[in-house]
């Protein structure tokens, strides 16, 4: 199951995004990032482009309507209530419902989402190749078969670049 | 970098301009129907007080919170600020014509009636009076303090000034939270005598922060156009956004938590403010009121490349600026005019305060270097960039 990885360890942002961008001008493909911090460089230099709020946008959307007609369908057709000879399409009281519950929706909808993207479940074994990115390295990782290049030759690339270290691990 | 903003001739012209037409249309005004020429002048100058005092209130939300995006513009809530002694000059001038528009400044109102009895130990007409120059000295006192350190940390510097102008910052938010409130109480509240709402006041508030934030949005936008602020960039922009985004969320919910309320309850003493606000042709403008407050700016601002479009948020700014104006009319007039009326009088009172207001922040606009030159966080501002 295990696969070869290429693992490099910087100690400086700045390094780590030289060794980025000389990654990306000779093609070689990046599998993962691990920063100590979050780093919006990172995220754009992966090319990773987040949907993620558009699907929160749908959720609600979805949300709303369906909860606005299922409220709609229990006080009005289902089952009519006269709360202080109030119409039963009360649309002013159905509002706050609507907020909270669309709310939750967005929020658990989110979440699962997110695990599902994200591939983490409870009780998931975390793989993390170096444990230094907890710290106060940052790691670049490279799976071997994917990279298109040799050891040797991402070796000098990186260290040109200012990496502290580079080898060779199966994960 | 010390760029001062330079106005062209015109733009003194066009505001006296704005002034003099503004004089002669609310002149027609007193002459034809002076109850509702009154009302204008109400109307008006609470409008260009909220926004002033939503734009001082954004100027003291930066220091308190130390943002450092927004430390170049502060000139402009600045300039706004300045604009207070004029509002409350204004508001004096009321005393003409308070029977006009405060049904209890009427001498015999109190007589037959139980409610303004009750509540006349507080609304009556000195103490009304009283209360609007104790307000209005707080804030001046308290705007003028704090653009004096302002300005004092551009000739000497360090970050004295900045603890400082937080400090007062927390005294003039505290003070306003009180003033404020009893302002709104006061001035546009009374007004239907016999109602009141709990909520009216941090209503008005919201309402006042929301709207200012959109008026400096919109001013920096302006300058930025005519070449002031070279630095401003998407970020900025994007910042602008989220507060007016922010603001028409907190606004929407409490428009409408003191709508739900009153209408849920369905007290008779309650629901006349909204039946009033419902028929004669009013219900375009309650309508209108939330979709320009609301619903525009909210579904316009959520995709984050609106956001940061310079032409959407200028537009946004205006729209809101037309909407807070929907607002106060709604507001006010329902109360001491059974239809709506938009004419002479209406134009007139609009152009005049316009015109007094342009004239008075580009006044103060011109005084001082527009972009902070020692404030401690005007890097991160020049080169601020977010995602």
């Amino acid at each position: 199951m295990s696969k070869p990885y290429f693992i490099s360890v910087f100690d400086d942002e700045q390094k780590l995004l030289a060794g980025i961008k000389a990654a990306k001008d000779k093609n070689v493909k990046i599998d993962e990032i691990y920063t100590p911090y979050p780093m919006h460089e990172v995220i754009e230099a992966m090319g990773k482009k987040s949907r993620f709020t558009f699907a929160a946008f749908v959720y609600g959307f979805l949300a709303v309507i369906s909860i606005l007609s299922f409220l709609y369908y229990t006080s009005v057709i289902d089952w009519p209530i006269n709360y202080g000879g109030k119409p039963t399409s009360a649309f002013p009281s159905f509002i706050i419902i609507t907020l909270v519950l669309t709310i939750a929706s967005i929020t658990i909808l989110s979440l699962f989402t997110f695990s599902i993207r994200a591939k983490i479940y409870p009780g998931k074994k975390y793989i993390m190749p170096d444990l230094r990115a907890t710290d106060d390295k940052f790691i670049m990782v490279f799976e071997e078969e994917n990279s298109g290049s040799k050891f040797e030759d991402l070796n000098k690339m990186l260290m040109d670049c200012g990496a502290e270290e580079v080898y060779k691990k199966e994960l | 970098m010390d760029t001062n903003v330079t106005l062209s001739k015109k733009y003194n012209m066009i505001a006296f301009g704005l002034m003099a037409i503004g004089l002669l249309a609310l002149a027609y005004g007193f002459f034809t129907t002076a109850g509702r020429t009154w009302a204008n002048i109400l109307l008006n100058n609470y409008y260009f007080l909220s926004l002033t005092m939503g734009a001082s209130f954004f100027f003291c939300l930066q220091y308190i919170t130390q943002s450092g995006w927004s430390a170049m513009f502060r000139r402009v809530p600045e300039a706004i600020m300045t604009y207070i002694p004029y509002a409350g000059v204004v508001m004096l001038l009321l005393f003409f014509g308070v029977q006009n528009i405060y049904h209890w400044a009427i001498h015999d109102a109190s007589v037959n009636d139980a409610i303004i009895a009750h509540k006349s130990p507080y609304l009556n007409v000195p103490f009304f009076f009283i209360r609007i120059l104790i307000i209005f000295a707080a804030w001046i006192i308290l705007t003028r303090y704090l653009r004096k350190l302002s300005l004092e940390e551009d000739k000497i510097g360090g970050t004295q000034y900045l603890e400082k102008i937080e400090f007062w910052s927390k005294v003039f938010i505290f003070v306003l939270a009180i003033t404020f409130s009893i302002g709104a109480f006061d001035w546009i509240m009374s007004i239907e005598v016999h109602w009141f709402s709990t909520i009216f006041a941090f209503k008005s508030f919201a309402s006042a922060f929301y709207h200012g934030t959109a008026l400096v949005a919109l001013i920096v936008i302006l300058l930025h156009e005519r070449g002031y602020f070279p630095q401003l960039n998407e970020s900025h922009l994007l910042d602008f956004s989220r507060y007016m985004f922010g603001l028409s969320i907190i606004w929407g919910y409490l428009y409408f938590a003191q709508f739900m309320l009153i209408w849920f309850s369905n007290l008779p003493e309650e629901t006349i403010y909204y039946v009033k606000r419902w028929n004669n042709g009013w219900v375009v403008f309650f309508i209108l009121n939330f979709a320009i407050n609301w619903l525009i700016p909210f579904v316009l601002l959520l995709p984050q490349k609106l956001d940061k479009n310079i032409k959407v948020v200028k537009y946004i700014a205006i729209l809101l600026l037309v909407g807070m104006w929907l607002e106060q009319y709604e507001l006010v007039m329902p109360e001491l005019t059974t239809t709506p009326h938009f004419g002479i009088v209406e134009i007139g009172g609009i152009v005049c305060f316009a015109g007094l207001f342009m004239f008075v922040i580009g006044r103060a606009l011109i005084k001082a270097p527009l972009i902070p030159k020692n404030h401690p966080y005007i890097e991160e501002s020049l080169y601020h960039h977010v995602h």
